[in-house]
């Protein structure tokens, strides 16, 4: 589903952000990419939803050079991707049913199916009834389910979370996991960078760890060390 | 697409009330400009039809004294009739005592001092001469030639009238044209920066609309109608006021009389509807202009 080949991506001249990073994920995988911050966890993400390009290597996602496309492509790329943030990036000023319909209007999806397709989702993550609240009406965990529904309500083959529990206490971030790993199961790949320890022990799905920008581990079943 | 073309309209709306102050000075800037484009043309126009006037006309007047004797207005005639390469012999009219003093009251219509010196008396009579030639040259030759006749008082020639009109008419011009390119300039920044704030303001609603993957056009489209809107809303407020500054130009001419040549700076209706349009058209030319660039700069990935 994504192969990363000797991919390196350089910030400024002569910051190495990723250097020489290959790897390999396969349709359904869950897949931790661990580290300190500043590793490239997130410029990994980044590559991998095409927010940037590399300076050497190839990015495939389903089989395509994700940078030899026209720019013209990318949005349809990115169709088929979610993204969930630690900051969530909600939108102040629409309710929650009006974000996570958001990103079936602006793809120009007509009315009825956003109708449909975002209660089901609304319903997935747990806030039915909360459709008609603002953002600053929710908790941090409830805004973290309203933008994983806005990244899974297109029912995308990849999904991309960076650091989707930083902000959240233990136990509101158990939750966020336990959704996230309901949306592995339905056949969602899933690349979730983060620092944290105790989600990363807990799921014992493969890791894969960065430092300072290489590929230090990848492990099956692995732990955060 | 109706879905579509609804969304980019609640946009380009929202956008407009998000940035209202920003977006009434653009548009009354885009207005003044225009409104200033479109005076150009029509002050053009009278101009030029003034000048047409006078072209289609007479080209030479050649004035006799009141106390001229019969043989020698005779021998004008004889003269002016024995140059038929030069002069339309059969236009060639003259006007008596009555008919100049006539003619003298309408043009110092505006003028009741000079008027005032005149009687049927005092008045020259003249003879209108239409020139075969084009050539400026000979006419003036021929001019030098009638002043020396006996009972000659002077000779006008219309080219003269030209030279300050045409003259006065291209300063006009150049200083309207020119304020107006400024302006016009003036005002596709400022619709140019109104987009860019527009679009400063909703960087956090565009970087989630790339992320899932709206495309450039999807994300381009409200924001260069709303600059669409502001170069339109201002051609639109600028030809109300062209057509109020048009009614009242030809209401106030047309308190003088006719054949003084004033009233030939009437500006025809079709003529201004066709100034209207192309404002319209400029107007929204320079709003998608300056939203189109704004747009494609500050949207880039």
């Amino acid at each position: 589903m994504i192969r990363l080949e000797n991919v390196s991506k350089m910030y400024g001249n002569e910051t190495l952000a990723v250097r020489d990073a290959s790897f390999d994920v396969a349709k359904g995988d869950f897949v931790f990419l661990v580290g300190p911050s500043g590793s490239g966890k997130s410029t990994l993400l980044r590559l991998i939803n095409r927010q940037e390009r590399p300076e050497r290597g190839s990015v495939y996602v389903a089989g395509r050079d994700i940078n030899e496309l026209p720019n013209s492509q990318i949005p349809y790329l990115r169709r088929t991707m979610g993204n969930v943030f630690q900051d969530y990036k909600l939108l102040p000023n629409k309710t929650v049913f009006e974000n996570v319909a958001f990103a079936l209007e602006v793809i120009g999806k007509p009315k009825h199916v956003i109708g449909q397709q975002v209660p089901a989702v609304l319903d997935l993550v747990g806030l039915a009834g909360k459709e008609d609240r603002f953002p600053h009406q929710l908790s941090g965990g409830e805004q973290q389910r309203v933008s994983i529904a806005r990244a899974f309500v297109n029912r995308p083959m990849i999904l991309l979370a960076d650091e989707p529990t930083g902000n959240l206490d233990p136990a509101t971030g158990e939750g966020i996991m336990g959704l996230l790993e309901a949306i592995n199961q339905m056949g969602t790949t899933v690349v979730m960078a983060t620092h944290d320890h105790r989600v990363v022990n807990q799921m014992r799905r493969r890791v894969i760890q960065l430092d300072r920008g290489v590929i230090v581990r990848d492990q099956e079943r692995g732990v955060y060390e | 697409m109706i879905q579509r073309i609804s969304y980019a309209l609640r946009e380009t709306l929202a956008n407009f009330r998000r940035n209202v102050t920003l977006s009434v000075a653009a548009v009354i800037t885009s207005a003044v400009s225009l409104l200033l484009v479109g005076t150009t043309f029509l002050i053009q126009r009278s101009f030029d039809n003034l000048l047409v006037q006078w072209k289609g006309d007479v080209g030479m007047i050649v004035f006799v004294r009141p106390d001229v004797q019969p043989d020698a207005l005779a021998f004008i005639e004889q003269t002016l009739k024995s140059q038929p390469n030069l002069i339309d012999v059969s236009k060639l009219k003259y006007l008596d005592k009555s008919a100049s003093y006539e003619e003298a009251k309408r043009v110092f219509a505006g003028d009741p001092t000079t008027l005032s010196l005149l009687s049927v008396d005092t008045v020259p009579t003249q003879f209108k001469v239409v020139p075969k030639t084009t050539d400026p040259e000979l006419v003036r030759n021929l001019s030098t030639q009638f002043r020396g006749l006996p009972g000659v008082s002077g000779v006008a020639l219309a080219e003269d009238e030209f030279e300050v009109i045409s003259t006065l008419s291209g300063f006009v011009r150049t200083v309207t044209i020119g304020m107006s390119l400024v302006l016009l300039a003036v005002a596709v920044i400022l619709i140019w920066n109104t987009i860019r704030t527009a679009i400063f303001a909703r960087r956090r609603e565009i970087e989630v609309m790339k992320l899932v993957g709206a495309t450039d056009w999807f994300i381009r489209v409200p924001f260069i109608l709303e600059g669409l809107v502001q170069g339109v809303l201002g051609a639109i407020v600028s030809c109300g006021g062209l057509w109020a500054l048009n009614s009242a130009w030809t209401n106030g001419i047309s308190k003088f009389k006719s054949g003084t040549g004033v009233t030939s700076l009437v500006v025809p209706d079709g003529y201004a509807n066709g100034v209207m349009i192309s404002l319209l058209v400029i107007g929204a030319l320079a709003g998608g202009i300056g939203s189109g660039v704004a747009s494609s700069k500050f949207l880039d990935v």
